[in-house]
């Protein structure tokens, strides 16, 4: 590869590290795991960038993220993340909150988890269109283009993730 | 809820999806229509909570210096790799392309960029899966358990037959990437030797004619139906995996 070529990977694929970090993350679930997909997706992404011939800044993350999302989808089909769909560990998590917040904001932050929680659990179809589109205000083709499947698919996951989430606020507010 | 068909419209008009002059139409209902209106405020406070509590991760310093590193890494052994590959291939391909001529099928010119590209990627990705533990993602002979193991895992339907009968048994599948897109792969053996069979939908204009190449002693076939791209990859002989090729081709077309 010339350095001009790399240099315009670097301009075209480095700019959008925040939104595959938070894809990854979001999929994963894990901080490590998030890093090590983003790597490997990164070397994947310069592998095809020879086929990649994205014109504007939208597209080139749609391009990007679709390639963060299939890394993610095989990390955890090679057993080395945690399944992306794995139930949500109490233990664990409970350790984890423990550890970073003194007492009094455990109780808040018990119940601020819940959305979240929730979140986490969604199937990982549903979860990366609440993602892409909530988080990172891509547009519903975009997505489309990330995720692999119809626009319509797309729309239809986005009004099933929503509703799923909304109960879990109505729960939250209701106690 | 009393109107379905409102849903769809308005998470359409919150996510800006809505031509303008259905998003007025669609405004002038829901202020009248206090379901509706619930149904909207539902959503924008869900809007709310996520924005609040749902944080996007910002990658660390340590990661975007993790990957510049592998990146720069990475990029002077492709430099050298391709040069070498592709004068071979060209140079193959100019003396295919003599020989293809006459059958007046082959394409190559217009695609040549485009599908040296796809087919580096359909090799490597036959030889990664011949490593230990990448062969298969669902390892089955019965084409009734590979089939429905791609649902839901690409947006296609790859038809999948097993060709026990004519000594290439199906052994499994698995998904791949190639052309910046997953694609399935089916895999098949002949005595010792593994066949892989990629294939996706076919996009108009990038067909391309049937084709033939010869890489590092692997074969590579590549052939287009109206509905999907094929490649075939292996180390058996030419003239098997060309019959093999021919069944592929065979069930394909029984099927439309």
């Amino acid at each position: 590869m010339e350095s001009s070529e790399l240099a315009r990977f670097e301009a075209v694929v480095l700019p959008h590290l925040d939104a595959a970090y938070t894809l990854a993350r979001y999929l994963t679930r894990h901080d490590h795991d998030a890093e090590d997909v983003v790597q490997e997706a990164c070397l994947r992404a310069l592998k095809y960038f020879d086929g990649f011939r994205g014109a504007e800044e939208r597209s080139a993350r749609a391009w990007f993220l679709a390639i963060v999302r299939n890394t993610a989808y095989t990390w955890q089909r090679r057993g080395r993340g945690e399944a992306l769909t794995i139930e949500f560990d109490e233990r664990e998590h409970s350790e984890a909150v423990a550890d970073e917040h003194p007492e009094a904001e455990l109780l808040r932050s018990s119940a601020k988890e819940s959305l979240g929680r929730v979140l986490d659990r969604l199937p990982p179809e549903f979860r990366e269109v609440i993602v892409l589109r909530e988080l990172q205000g891509l547009s519903y083709k975009e997505i489309s283009d990330v995720a692999g499947v119809p626009v319509g698919t797309v729309m239809s996951r986005l009004s099933r993730a929503r509703t799923r989430l909304q109960e879990a606020l109505q729960d939250e507010e209701a106690r | 809820m009393a109107h379905p068909s409102f849903e769809a419209q308005l998470d359409m008009y919150l996510d800006g999806e809505l031509a303008a002059v259905d998003a007025r139409e669609l405004e002038a209902h829901v202020a009248q229509c206090p379901e509706c209106a619930r149904f909207r405020d539902a959503r924008l406070a869900l809007r709310a909570a996520l924005q609040a509590r749902a944080p996007a991760f910002p990658a660390s310093d340590t990661l975007r210096e993790r990957v510049r590193a592998a990146v720069r890494a990475a990029a002077p052994a492709r430099a050298s790799r391709p040069l070498g590959a592709r004068v071979l291939w060209r140079a193959l391909a100019l003396a295919a392309s003599v020989a293809i001529v006459a059958l007046g099928s082959w394409r190559l010119g217009q695609e040549r960029a485009a599908g040296d590209t796809v087919r580096d990627e359909v090799l490597a990705s036959h030889v990664r899966s011949l490593m230990p533990g990448h062969l298969t993602d669902v390892v089955s002979s019965d084409q009734h358990t590979v089939k429905p193991w791609f649902n839901g895992k690409l947006d296609f339907s790859p038809s999948v037959y097993d060709f026990a009968a004519s000594g290439f048994p199906l052994m499994g599948g698995r998904l791949d990437y190639v052309g910046g897109r997953p694609v399935a792969a089916l895999v098949y053996g002949r005595r010792q030797h593994l066949i892989s069979v990629f294939l996706w939908p076919a996009t108009r204009g990038s067909a391309g004619g049937p084709g033939v190449a010869t890489q590092q002693g692997y074969h590579l076939l590549r052939w287009t139906t109206p509905d999907y791209a094929y490649w075939v990859v292996s180390d058996l002989g030419m003239a098997e995996l060309d019959d093999f090729a021919q069944l592929v081709r065979q069930a394909a077309a029984r099927l439309q």
